[in-house]
């Protein structure tokens, strides 16, 4: 067999490919990569997104891959920043005589030394209506910043980190074969008959789409509407009716032969069952789903990914739906959060997103000041003790997922969870699309009505606006195994869990953007505000000497002339000047987190540091915008009997550094304000040296200043 | 090689065939089927197959030799040793398994079995000597040694000799101390500079080994001893000699912090990544977060076949037990010294006709009181083998012992193997070995070999420094290659005994008495006289519990009588014995150690004769059947 490679079109095409690529980006002044959300893009249609505008923005993009999925579908995320700026700290200190028989460490990125925000959607594959968010986020940073100064700002200075799609399995199952699946992809047998995944549904009537189908029987639990007869209406167990009764499936077929339908499915485990953090039970067994944390390939790949980026100090998981947002923690009570982060989430973040969604912001939250006269308030009108001690119930928009009146976990082994408490972020789950909320026109129905009344009004509305195109009419079909009946209903896509196209899913994108952008807004930065250095001695001609002592005698020799010398005195004032503190409550203290770190470098055969060491710690620095902690009175950490081990007893890290030179820190590291330090140095230098000044937080960026004197 | 076990297959035959000439045509009989079988040997002093693999168990390997040695088996051995990589390390080195088993005998996937791992921690080789002696043990006595030749044809055993093979490499390889390297490679910050393993241990003279640095310094802790070989600590203040302070091991200050070795390679302890009883502080970034320590977790959750597991660590020679649960009982100081004292006395009953004897201290809930007793009659038994190890329960933070026993049921071993010499250097017998004993030892028994006499060295970064005072590499935590053969094999013998326990389901017998006129019992007895049960009592409260299977059958005529599951008076004079009725054809039941039952079954015969068969079924203990023909007389 002959290969053909069409090398001279390549070429040509590379040639002509940026050329073509600043042409149309000249005339396309909106967007290099215009985007519309009148449909999903599922899978294939986010991929092919995320790769086209990495290809036309690469001094704003690069796109990683980070993992694959089970069945080795790539896990993208897209980094948005200005990718020119950033300091990769590697690059500033060089080593010396390393052992150099092993290489594990990778060389760092740039983007690294910035505060970066995690931004991810369709953990859950059956809502994808995150991925949209985040489409249309990437779009809004990309093209704003050519023409907003604000976002500009934003790139040149923090970084986004986004993942449309963390379940590309079940994203590319439910959006682009018609199934609706929530997991992941296993290959497992769950039947145990020795084949894996031989059973699941059938497109019986092949129009690209798994629904339902209907069928005459008399043991069946349905019954049809009354008011809209495309409707079925679930009975209660043992409710009595006249009326002609039906069974309700799937359109599926016994594929194996086994007497059952759809008992071997390709669905695996709840990606969000599936994280480290409160995955076991208090009595020591799983409580999460898969055969161990992060056991998922899909969970793993982020639990990488994070461990390698510690820059990350905001985090967004989308889900899908109910129109609020879920602060940590849902595994363990709200006495694992510290109240500083209790704080920061409801009265700054909380507050934020209920103005965005349009929902009364609780009064507490407004005076948090005066939080022992609303604490008094509530007393004997709750049974939530949880409530009593903040001082106030959560509003329905902006709540935890633990069940606070009963002293219940909601679920084990969180996503948000596990990045708040193990890894230092403040992470949060929002639940997108309220279609209650979020359809234009849509009658009022209350929250708590019943089902069919929802559904009833839903279908109207698709009849009026959509053409009726989101649900599929009943049509006779004649099922192999169950004989006559129908197949028809809701397109999986749009069966209610997903904003519909068009105008809902922009407006519940702007929302979101809105919100993120505020998030984005509140992170670190850490810089070197001011830098004075002082000449405390000055030598031209020194030479080398030599010092005989003996008795009381001092015989002194000169020896052969040295180069200039030099006694200099730095002090360097660092400040945060970003909204928050450089990490959450307790952040520094977990594992692989640290301090923010000075350090002066130069040339070091030419520097002796005479006061003060190379680097020096600066301990956390706050942020700007002040955070009223109200007081608590059930001690932080305490668990309750019934929530799951909590995986991480938040330890202080041991200090590596030996007790003199912390006391030496003590001296040279001055407390100027909480979000402030300054921090001398006295070093000797011998000939000339460029010195600069390095600071590195891990999450409030890595910045470095020149000195001269 | 070849040429060599030729020769001695030869050889082997002609001895057998000799005995068995004089041993007269009935033991010929018996063993004519056993083809294949003929270098048996019947007394210690014959030939056990050493120099069919030759190998030298005096010297450690690097992964490159120990992985090639693997392959050799597995080709020479091909009916016996497959090899395998169960994944990469993080450094890209494959991670080989050696399975052992008879293929012919059944699929190594489908027996019952046992999982070796050797040096989950780098610097731990010695472990992977150990695991790689009871491959070689296997397959070279196979043909010779009945006891193995059964435990091979039965049983299955997956060997991975290196764990974290980076590590692994590098300790044998490079110049190292006794301690480093000894996590996976996973890049971290442990000073908290910003920087990831940038200042690493160095050799700093380049003698090849990794030794410790002192600095002259009127104002130091140390001096020299009076032979030069040491550094000692001052106790007079007033002491006129040399003084020394100490900086740490051998290294550069690679980042010109003024520190040295404080952000050494890798990442978390690799056995506190497992998942049991894991938590972030210790075993971070998170559970199984290591290629090394998924790849295994993995293969084990493919394996459900294996029963039990040994993993490999130095020093202290401990025998440890992942241990089931423990209940928290609140006593009083007075109930606690009286708990204690009861214990004590029952363990001198008991060293009293045996001084291995082991029990201990620690409350088990009721359903795990089968694993306390069979962990402890194991551990007995380990004390023997190995003579002067301890058996202790284990920890269990993430560790892989612990996840092998909590996460899946398996009865799980953590060695600690060599510690001090004391055995040969303790001169005074106090029972330590003290520093002067501890050269003595060096000189006579290692020959001189193994000691870095301190001496002047320019340093880049301190100028004139002393390196030495110390052990070289393998003498300490590692023993002297000279020592490892005999410490394998008392361990592959400990290892070979656990196996020789595992569960076997037998049918005892069965007896049948008259109940009335046509209407018979029939008393079937199970038993399993091996130590451990056939299935755990972790297994089964996890759920993962496969229970052992009574079958009955019998010829057409006889009819079985269906009575309710009850306790019957197995004699209606003797109202103190009961078995119970077995409910229908099949009875599910578990299997303890040393443990029989007996299941009652009623039934009708019509006609002069027919049979009755029972089919003992056990996932982990085998099969076994039993026929019974009936004939009227």
């Amino acid at each position: 067999m002959k290969l053909y490679f069409p090398k001279r079109r390549l070429i040509h095409f590379l040639f002509i490919f940026p050329i073509l690529l600043s042409f149309v980006a000249t005339f396309l002044d909106a967007s290099k990569v215009p985007i519309k959300f009148d449909s999903f893009h599922g899978y294939t249609g986010t991929v092919n997104y995320l790769k086209a505008v990495a290809q036309a923005y690469p001094n704003l993009t690069e796109l990683m891959e980070i993992g694959k999925s089970t069945l080795g579908k790539p896990i993208y995320v897209l980094v948005i920043t200005n990718m020119k700026t950033g300091i990769a700290l590697d690059t500033l200190i060089p080593l010396r005589h390393s052992r150099n028989e092993v290489k594990n460490v990778p060389p760092m990125k740039r983007h690294q030394g910035k505060p970066g925000q995690w931004i991810c959607g369709a953990t859950h594959g059956n809502e994808f209506t995150g991925t949209e968010v985040c489409l249309y986020i990437i779009d809004k940073l990309l093209t704003g910043y050519e023409n907003d100064s604000e976002i500009r700002r934003l790139l040149d200075e923090k970084v986004f980190y986004i993942c449309p799609i963390v379940n590309p399995d079940g994203v590319y199952n439910s959006v682009e074969a018609g199934m609706f699946q929530r997991s992941n992809v296993m290959l497992r047998d769950d039947d145990g008959d020795g084949r894996v995944n031989e059973d699941g549904p059938d497109d019986l009537n092949r129009d690209g789409y798994i629904t339902q189908f209907r069928y005459k029987d008399p043991k069946g639990d349905y019954v049809i509407d009354d008011v809209d007869s495309r409707l079925m209406i679930r009975l209660q167990p043992g409710e009595k009716t006249d009326k002609q009764r039906y069974s309700v499936i799937q359109e599926d077929l016994d594929n194996d032969k086994d007497g059952q339908r759809g008992e071997d499915p390709v669905n695996g485990i709840d990606l969000n069952r599936n994280f480290p953090e409160g995955w076991f039970r208090a009595d020591g067994f799983p409580g999460g789903q898969g055969d161990y944390p992060t056991s998922a390939p899909e969970v793993q790949a982020l639990a990488e990914f994070f461990t390698n980026y510690r820059n990350i100090l905001m985090a967004q998981f989308f889900h899908t739906s109910g129109g609020f947002t879920y602060r940590p923690m849902g595994s363990s009570p709200d006495t694992a959060v510290h109240r500083k982060d209790v704080a920061v989430y409801d009265f700054i973040l909380g507050k934020k997103y209920l103005e965005i969604i349009g929902e009364p912001v609780p009064e507490p939250w407004q005076n948090p000041e005066e939080m022992e006269k609303f604490k008094t308030a509530l007393r004997g009108r709750t049974r939530n003790r949880y409530a009593l001690d903040r001082g106030y119930e959560f509003p329905r928009g902006w709540r935890v997922s633990y069940n606070e009146n009963d002293d219940r976990p909601y679920g084990y082994g969180l996503q948000a969870d596990w990045i708040y408490r193990q890894y230092g972020a403040y992470s949060v789950t929002t639940e997108l699309w309220n279609p209650l909320r979020d359809l234009p026109d849509f009658p009022e129905i209350r929250e708590d009505a019943p089902r069919i009344e929802i559904q009833r009004a839903l279908l109207r509305y698709q009849d009026e606006k959509y053409g009726g195109q989101l649900f599929l009419p009943w049509k006779k079909f004649s099922h192999p195994e169950l004989g006559e009946g129908e197949i028809g209903g809701w397109i999986p896509i749009y069966s209610g869990n997903n904003a519909y196209p068009g105008e809902p899913l922009l407006n519940v994108c702007e929302k979101h953007w809105q919100f993120e952008l505020f998030r984005a807004k509140l992170l670190p930065e850490v810089v070197i505000n001011d830098v004075k250095t002082k000449i405390l001695y000055l030598s031209d001609n020194p030479s080398s000497a030599q010092v005989d002592l003996k008795e009381n005698q001092a015989i002194i020799k000169k020896g052969q002339p040295k180069e200039r010398f030099i006694v200099l005195e730095i002090k360097v004032i660092i400040e945060n000047k970003g909204q928050l503190p450089t990490h959450v409550a307790r952040g520094a203290n977990l594992p692989l987190n640290r301090e923010d770190v000075v350090w002066l470098l130069g040339d070091r055969d030419k520097i002796k540091y005479l006061v003060g060491s190379v680097w020096q710690r600066l301990g956390v620095l706050e942020g700007q915008m002040k955070i009223p902690v109200p007081p608590s009175q059930i001690e932080t950490g305490q668990e309750t009997s019934q929530a799951p081990r909590a995986s991480q007893p938040f330890l202080p890290v041991q200090p590596r550094l030996r007790p003199e030179i912390q006391a030496v820190e003590a001296q040279t590291v001055k407390v100027l304000s909480p979000s402030s330090r300054e921090v001398t140095w006295v070093i000797a230098i011998e000939g000339e040296t460029p010195i600069k000044v390095v600071v590195t937080s891990q999450k409030g960026g890595t910045k470095v200043k020149d000195i001269s004197f | 090689m070849i040429k060599m076990k030729r020769l001695n297959m030869k050889k082997g035959m002609n001895e057998t065939l000799l005995k068995n000439i004089f041993s007269g045509l009935l033991i010929l009989c018996l063993l004519l089927p056993l083809a294949g079988q003929k270098k048996y040997q019947s007394s210690p002093g014959g030939y056990h197959g050493e120099l069919d693999f030759p190998i030298s168990w005096k010297r450690y390997y690097s992964y490159a030799e120990w992985t090639k040695i693997m392959h050799d088996m597995a080709k020479q051995y091909s009916q016996l040793a497959d090899i395998q990589s169960i994944g990469k390390s993080r450094m890209g080195r494959d991670m080989f398994l050696l399975t052992i088993s008879n293929k012919s005998s059944g699929k190594p996937d489908d027996k019952p079995a046992m999982w070796v791992d050797g040096a989950i921690h780098g610097n731990e080789v010695n472990g992977i000597t150990c695991s790689l002696y009871l491959a070689w043990y296997l397959l070279t006595r196979y043909d010779y040694d009945p006891y193995v030749h059964d435990l091979v044809n039965r049983y299955t055993f997956y060997i991975l000799p290196g764990f974290n093979v980076d590590a692994n490499d590098s300790y044998v390889t490079w110049p190292n101390t006794s301690n480093n390297p000894r996590k996976p490679y996973r890049p971290e910050d442990d000073d908290g500079d910003g920087l990831y393993d940038e200042d690493q241990t160095e050799d700093v003279d380049g003698d090849g080994e990794l030794s410790m640095m002192y600095i002259e310094d009127p104002k130091g802790d140390f001096k020299l001893s009076s032979d030069g070989r040491r550094f000692v600590r001052v106790t007079e203040p007033n002491d006129p000699s040399r003084r020394f302070r100490f900086l740490g091991p051998e290294g550069f200050d690679n980042d010109g912090d003024g520190r040295i070795n404080e952000d050494d390679i890798g990442g978390p302890d690799p056995n506190r990544n497992f998942p049991a009883d894991w938590n972030l502080q210790q075993g971070n970034p998170y559970p199984l977060s290591e290629p090394e320590t998924r790849n295994v977790y993995e293969f084990w959750l493919r394996h459900p076949n294996i029963l039990a597991s040994f993993h490999y660590h130095n020093t202290g020679r401990l025998i440890m037990f992942a241990p089931p649960p423990r209940i928290q009982t609140s006593l009083t100081p007075e109930q606690r010294q009286q708990r204690q004292q009861q214990f004590q006395q029952r363990l001198a009953e008991l060293k009293q006709t045996n001084k291995y004897a082991q029990l201990f201290d620690i409350e088990v809930p009721a359903e795990y009181q089968e694993d306390l007793r069979v962990q402890t009659e194991i551990v007995t038994m380990g004390a023997r083998i190995l003579k002067n190890y301890r058996p202790t329960p284990s920890g269990r933070v993430g560790q892989a012992q612990a996840a092998s026993y909590e996460m899946f049921g398996r009865y799980a071993y953590l060695i600690e193997l060599w510690g001090t010499p004391d055995f040969d250097a303790d001169e005074n017998g106090d029972g330590r070995v003290s520093d002067e004993e501890f050269l003595k030892w060096i000189d006579i028994e290692l020959t001189g070999e193994g000691w870095i006499n301190p001496h002047k060295v320019r340093h880049p970064d301190y100028g004139e420094i002393w390196i030495g005072g110390t052990a070289k590499k393998h003498i300490t935590r590692t023993p002297p290659a000279r020592y490892m053969e005999e410490e394998a094999l008392r361990n592959t013998h400990f290892v070979l005994y656990c196996v020789s326990q595992f569960p076997r389901v037998e049918i005892d017998e069965i007896k049948i008495t008259p109940a009335t006129s046509n209407l018979f019992w029939i008393d079937v007895t199970v038993k399993n006289e091996r130590a451990y049960p056939t299935s755990s009592d972790r297994s089964i409260q996890l759920g993962k519990a496969i229970k052992d299977k009574l079958i009955f059958n019998c010829s057409s005529n006889i009819t079985l009588i269906e009575l309710p599951a009850a306790l019957s008076a197995i004699d209606l004079t003797d109202r103190t014995t009961f078995v119970p009725i077995a409910k229908g054809k099949e009875v599910e039941f578990r299997l303890k150690g040393h443990d029989s039952l007996i299941y009652r079954y009623l039934i009708k015969i019509d006609g002069e004769e027919g049979w009755v068969e029972v089919k003992v079924i056990s996932k982990n203990g085998g099969k076994d059947s039993k026929r019974l023909n009936i004939k009227a007389g």
